[in-house]
């Protein structure tokens, strides 16, 4: 009788802790998945060699857009973070009275292991597959006036991100870069026509294995962005600069495309939760 | 761990070396020697020009090379590197700017013309019909007489076998393609696969894979499949010096098969299809680049002979006729009868 009486006065001390820590844990909602998107525009700087088409470098500037998500993996407890990013670029570049036209797409899908090095700076590390495709087009040339461009490739990626928080909100500066390690790619042999490729259908010696050493590119992604506060207006807008450096020297032809970008977008973060109150709010990125 | 990663990946981005072409000046010699590299490493038939008219390409370098030098205005240089190009002797080879383009005529101007619209025009008559830039008629005699002036448009199929639908009930058909300096080789391929029933090698193509004159891939074989309506009464073809590029690329495929008779002067050649690339001032330079050759692996650079030569007399120019489509008729006839008598 005593042993139970002890036993419900020790819940009933108890209740309130109980009870407090169950508020705890209903003000520590862990999102299921936060995304962080932006869609940015601007404007590229390119610079563009394909012997298969000109000998000389064409240059001119053009637009250029991009969007990136940056999410939380739901695998391995939240270790992982991955993120998709979709650029297109398209412009007008010119050697004195030759123009050509030129445009790309890509698309990257990475995975990225992070390691918190303190509560500014995490650096990421991981592997990326890339694909990408377009086109240089010089409208006065006869029988080879397109260079296809057709890629896919494994890459490792690599990322510093860094915090500077301010009443505001963070300013949150980013450094990533991408190198594709193996793939392959469209490459057609050294004075081969198009009309040999597409109009009899000699696929076979078009595919070619790419690798740093005849492929040495890069990508360098460099961004900062920061919180605006100002009335009404709550938002993060990001500035980004992209430096997309791809090359290759394969069947004797050389090709280089630089692009070099400066965009701005708007930052989107999206929570999702099954029920928002008490939500707390990080970000991934 | 983040040690190593940085250690696998900064050399990785210190050794994502620029990779760029040897890029000649924007100079008067550079220009040149641009010129001249370009073709010396992307030009299909030194060898042939060797012997047909004993080329040395690395003399032409040195024969303008003063000229240059001394030039005083880009028109002159555009005019030396045009005459540095003519030295090859091929009508697919141009220069282009804003000063024009520059031709190599000889293959053409040096030869009998062998044709006359005015003499055309006395069997084409004024009733004749149009399709997609092809004239076409029925003779007289009941020949269908058909005039290809050039492959420059995009042939279809369906033009193709209507025109041959409303000449099925002649005794066979004239093709004319004299003056037919060429166009897409696809329209000549688009036209020729009218006259084969069946997947027909009709020749090979080969390109350049370096940068040596003889860096070429394995000749691959070229075919004619079969498309629409076919004709397998009687054709002569007509041709003359002309004649060349997709036009010659027409007389190769269907100069083998077995109910075609080419008659006329020789083609005039041009079978490397051409690519472009451009100098560092901008100017635009063509020339021949993937050789095709026919169905006995032989080049057609210089033209085609025809199965029976004929040119046009002086007296049958005079009284109005034209003697390589008389005796197209002629002939068209014979076989025709021939053909009768077999039946009986």
């Amino acid at each position: 009788m005593i042993k139970r009486a002890l036993t419900y006065a020790i819940a009933l001390l108890c209740a309130p802790f109980t009870l407090c820590a169950q508020q705890l844990a209903n003000d520590s909602i862990v999102p299921e998945r936060v995304v962080v998107k932006c869609a940015s525009y601007g404007i590229t700087y390119m610079n563009n060699l394909d012997t298969y088409l000109s000998g000389y470098n064409h240059t001119g500037r053009g637009l250029y857009y991009s969007n990136e998500k940056f999410r939380d993996a739901r695998i391995g407890n939240y270790r992982w973070k991955y993120q998709t990013l979709l650029t297109a670029n398209t412009g007008i570049t010119t050697l004195h009275d030759n123009t050509q036209l030129a445009g790309m797409v890509n698309y990257s899908w990475s995975g990225f292991h992070p390691f918190k090095i303190n509560s500014r700076l995490q650096l990421l590390a991981g592997a990326q597959i890339q694909a990408g495709g377009g086109a240089l087009y010089i409208p006065t040339n006869g029988n080879n006036l397109v260079s296809v461009k057709l890629r896919t490739a494994l890459a490792a990626t690599g990322a510093a991100i860094y915090h500077i928080p301010t009443k505001r909100g963070d300013y949150v500066l980013r450094a990533q870069a991408d190198v594709p390690l193996a793939g392959v790619m469209f490459a057609p042999e050294f004075g081969q026509s198009y009309y040999e490729i597409f109009g009899l259908q000699q696929y076979s010696r078009t595919v070619a294995f790419s690798h740093p050493f005849n492929s040495p590119s890069v990508r360098g992604i460099f961004s900062v962005d920061i919180p605006i506060a100002w009335r009404l207006l709550n938002t993060t807008v990001r500035l980004t600069y992209t430096a997309d450096i791809f090359q290759s020297d394969i069947n004797q032809i050389r090709t280089h495309l630089y692009n070099h970008a400066f965009t701005v977008g708007v930052v989107k973060t999206i929570y999702k939760v099954k029920k928002k109150d008490n939500l707390i709010k990080y970000t991934p990125y | 761990m983040i040690k190593k990663l940085l250690t696998y990946l900064l050399p990785a981005l210190l050794f994502t070396a620029c990779l760029e072409e040897d890029q000649f000046s924007n100079s008067p010699m550079g220009n040149y020697d641009a010129l001249w590299s370009i073709i010396d490493e992307r030009y299909c038939f030194f060898e042939q020009a060797g012997q047909q008219h004993g080329l040395d390409w690395d003399a032409v370098y040195h024969k303008y090379k003063p000229q240059v030098q001394t030039a005083e205005s880009d028109a002159e240089l555009f005019d030396i590197y045009g005459n540095m190009l003519r030295e090859l002797k091929d009508g697919h080879v141009n220069l282009t700017s804003d000063y024009g383009t520059t031709y190599y005529w000889d293959w053409n101007l040096n030869h009998p013309l062998n044709f006359s619209d005015s003499l055309q025009r006395n069997y084409l008559g004024n009733d004749f019909r149009l399709t997609n830039g092809i004239k076409y008629t029925t003779l007289p005699s009941n020949i269908g007489y058909v005039y290809v002036g050039s492959f420059e448009g995009s042939l279809s199929s369906d033009n193709v076998s209507l025109m041959l639908l409303r000449l099925a009930e002649s005794k066979g058909i004239i093709i004319d393609i004299r003056n037919n300096g060429g166009g897409m080789l696809t329209s000549a391929e688009e036209l020729a696969a009218h006259f084969v029933s069946g997947k027909t090698h009709c020749g090979y193509i080969q390109h350049k894979t370096g940068k040596g004159h003889n860096d070429f891939s394995s000749p691959e074989k070229l075919y004619i499949e079969p498309n629409g309506v076919i004709w397998k009464k009687p054709v002569a073809v007509l041709t003359n010096r002309a004649v060349y590029s997709s036009a010659n690329h027409f007389v190769m495929l269907v100069k083998p098969l077995p109910q075609v008779v080419v008659m006329g002067d020789k083609t005039g050649g041009g079978s490397g299809l051409p690519l472009n690339s451009t100098l560092p001032n901008g100017w635009t330079v063509r020339f021949s680049a993937c050789p095709i050759l026919d169905i006995e692996g032989k080049h057609t650079e210089f033209g085609i002979t025809p199965h029976e030569e004929v040119h046009i007399t002086s007296a049958d120019w005079n009284s109005g006729r034209d003697t390589i489509i008389e005796r197209a008729i002629e002939l068209i006839n014979s076989l025709y009868e021939e053909n009768n008598n077999k039946k009986d």
